[in-house]
């Protein structure tokens, strides 16, 4: 594909080059992209709304795995603590809506200022932590705001909150609004990962995953770049939470704050492939497959999905997807760029 | 006099969070590696020995005597089938890996001894307890902190003393440089992990003496851990030691404060000491 030319007239001039970052798949895989998220908006007039549930919950797992997949993966910072975000915006939410009386609808883009604002400080402080010791710092985050929601009397201490304002509105809407959120969720986070991946500082992104010392000796401001990533993966799993316990109409603090979120982030993108949007959309969907078939076997399910963990950081780091790509050269995302050399004495 | 009781409890509650640090401690010393199961393999081991202990009608120390050489055991197959694969400088493989045995502990363990919260009867040991000044003090919590100050004390010599200690400050240092004067980084990171996990052996028994244990609990047991140490300041065992007893005089006062704010008044200590010293209360700058 890439062709350089070492011949005497090259040196005179310089070649003409073109950055050719578009392929045949890419642009299979982007018509296919628009087509979901027009399917996910039209779900009220052709799904039940048992399938919108299980529809959302889906975009709800691929969001948080995209987010952490973005941390873990690009920006090097191993978080097990995104729950706090999920939980912190749901209940932004439910407080806005239920105790502000404020449009529903209105409440969920109101609400992810909080994981914005609160993202913040937690960095400040968790960045100090290097490397694993960070990942359990963000637990502790997590577990902070998991006390705070159940001792702070306004809403409703252990007891949680319900979403009764969600009564005004009629099934259908509700099924257009919540298809519509999907759409958005997987437009934003997925369709937005690829565009900031793609994009100059996708570049200084990877190039700080592949050495940080290196990415900052190239004028890449790596703290700068970490710090945005850690604000904005906060507020794409704040969007998941805000979605998933409107649907739910229910949150109290266990839920909100589950750890069970970084468990099926982690799961997926491990499995699916670390550092590629792809790995995630196929790591959701065995996630999701195997919740439907084996998820009755409660405990025995989550000890396979534990050592399947184990055996892929031991044996298999980059997930079925790097296992495909060694074979098969044909990214659904392709973010690399291709140097193409035009030859003069052809044109 | 309250807040007396609540220093003195909070030590002695500090002496049971040591022995969850100072393998944390070590492990992360050494090897730069968070063992997520950390407090997961606590929790296997109480009920392993609480089951011990009811089949075979052992006493609390005969349980110890069990547990000790099966931690140890734990810990270096631990190592030699899954953490020396993943140690290196970048930290994700290690911390998946063991996070991904946490989740399988926790669900094994759910599905052997159910969710039930057990412990471990101690024959009267638990409930004994002298009074000095007003003050109640049980005799296990002493126990336990002794244990505690001894396995820091033992976990210090050796470190400073011991051939094995010095091959693995080498290790710690600088690993090739290590491997090049006949030190082999694999062995010593086995052992490592084998005094890492042994150690729990200890806590095991007395976290099952002291409270309750349910298969759910592991998590906390970690976050404990990780608190102390970093609290202390990283790099010495006393450090962790040190950190213990100030997370639990933390949490003792916040529990007289309000019984709901106990464990989050421990975190806050935590995230304070993030904020206005990094390195720790007694870590070097």
């Amino acid at each position: 594909m890439t062709s350089i030319s070492t011949s005497a007239d090259a040196v005179a001039a310089p070649p003409a080059i073109r950055v050719r970052r578009q392929t045949v798949s890419g642009v299979i895989a982007l018509s296919l992209f628009v087509l979901v998220i027009v399917a996910l908006s039209t779900m009220p007039w052709w799904a039940k709304t048992g399938t919108i549930r299980m529809v959302l919950e889906l975009c709800c797992y691929i969001v948080a795995a995209q987010m952490w997949n973005m941390l873990a993966g690009y920006a090097g910072l191993v978080s097990v603590g995104q729950q706090a975000f999920i939980g912190v915006t749901g209940y932004a939410v439910f407080v806005l809506a239920q105790t502000f009386g404020i449009n529903p609808f209105l409440a969920i883009p109101l609400a992810l200022v909080v994981p914005a604002l609160v993202a913040v400080p937690c960095y400040l402080l968790l960045h100090r932590l290097d490397g694993p010791y960070f990942a359990i710092g963000t637990w502790v985050v997590a577990e902070v705001f998991r006390l705070v929601a159940s001792n702070l009397g306004w809403v409703n201490a252990g007891a949680g909150m319900s979403l009764a304002v969600m009564r005004e509105y009629s099934g259908f809407e509700r099924n257009v609004a919540m298809s519509v959120l999907c759409a958005l969720m997987i437009l934003v986070s997925i369709g937005g990962s690829y565009l900031f991946l793609s994009s100059r500082y996708g570049l200084a992104l990877i190039a700080m995953r592949d050495n940080p010392v290196a990415a900052s000796s190239q004028g890449i401001n790596v703290g700068r770049l970490r710090f945005m990533i850690y604000v904005a993966a906060a507020v794409g799993c704040g969007f998941a939470g805000a979605v998933y316990f409107m649907a739910q109409l229910r949150i109290n603090p266990p839920s909100a704050f589950d750890p069970m979120w970084s468990n099926v982030a982690i799961f997926i993108v491990m499995i699916g492939g670390i550092g590629t949007i792809e790995g995630v959309l196929i790591g959701a969907l065995i996630y999701f497959v195997a919740d439907r078939f084996f998820g009755e076997y409660g405990a025995s399910y989550f000890v396979v999905l534990g050592v399947m963990t184990v055996l892929v950081a031991l044996y298999a780091r980059t997930g079925i997807w790097g296992m495909i790509s060694k074979y098969w050269d044909a990214p659904w995302f392709p973010i690399r760029r291709h140097l193409l050399v035009e030859r003069k004495d052809r044109a | 006099m309250q807040w007396v009781d609540a220093l003195v409890q909070g030590i002695l509650l500090g002496g049971m969070y040591a022995q969850y640090a100072l393998g944390m401690a070590l492990m992360f010393g050494v090897m730069r590696i968070v063992n997520v199961s950390h407090g997961d393999l606590v929790i296997l081991l109480s009920l392993i020995g609480i089951s011990l202990a009811s089949s075979f009608g052992l006493g609390p120390f005969a349980v110890m005597a069990a547990l000790v050489p099966l931690a140890l055991a734990f810990g270096w197959i631990l190592q030699r089938a899954v953490l020396n694969r993943v140690v290196g400088e970048d930290p994700l493989p290690s911390l998946i890996a063991t996070f991904g045995l946490s989740l399988a502990l926790q669900n094994l363990m759910l599905q052997i001894w159910s969710a039930n919260s057990r412990s471990l009867p101690g024959g009267g040991l638990e409930s004994r307890s002298i009074e000095i000044g007003g003050i109640y003090i049980g005799l296990l919590p002493v126990i336990v902190l002794l244990v505690a100050a001894g396995l820091t004390l033992g976990l210090d010599l050796m470190l400073k003393r011991m051939r094995f200690g010095r091959a693995l400050r080498a290790a710690s240092a600088d690993v090739e440089a290590a491997a090049m004067t006949g030190v082999n980084p694999k062995s010593v990171y086995a052992m490592a992990t084998a005094i890492a996990v042994g150690i729990l052996g200890f806590a095991a028994v007395f976290q099952s003496l002291r409270s309750t244990v349910a298969p759910a609990d592991g998590g906390a047991q970690l976050i404990y851990a990780f608190e102390a140490v970093i609290i202390g300041g990283m790099g010495s065992v006393w450090g962790a030691f040190a950190g213990s007893m100030v997370l639990g005089v933390a949490q003792a006062v916040g529990f007289r404060i309000d019984p709901g704010f106990g464990v989050l008044s421990g975190h806050i200590v935590f995230l304070l000491v993030l904020a206005l010293r990094p390195q720790g209360l007694f870590g070097r700058a």
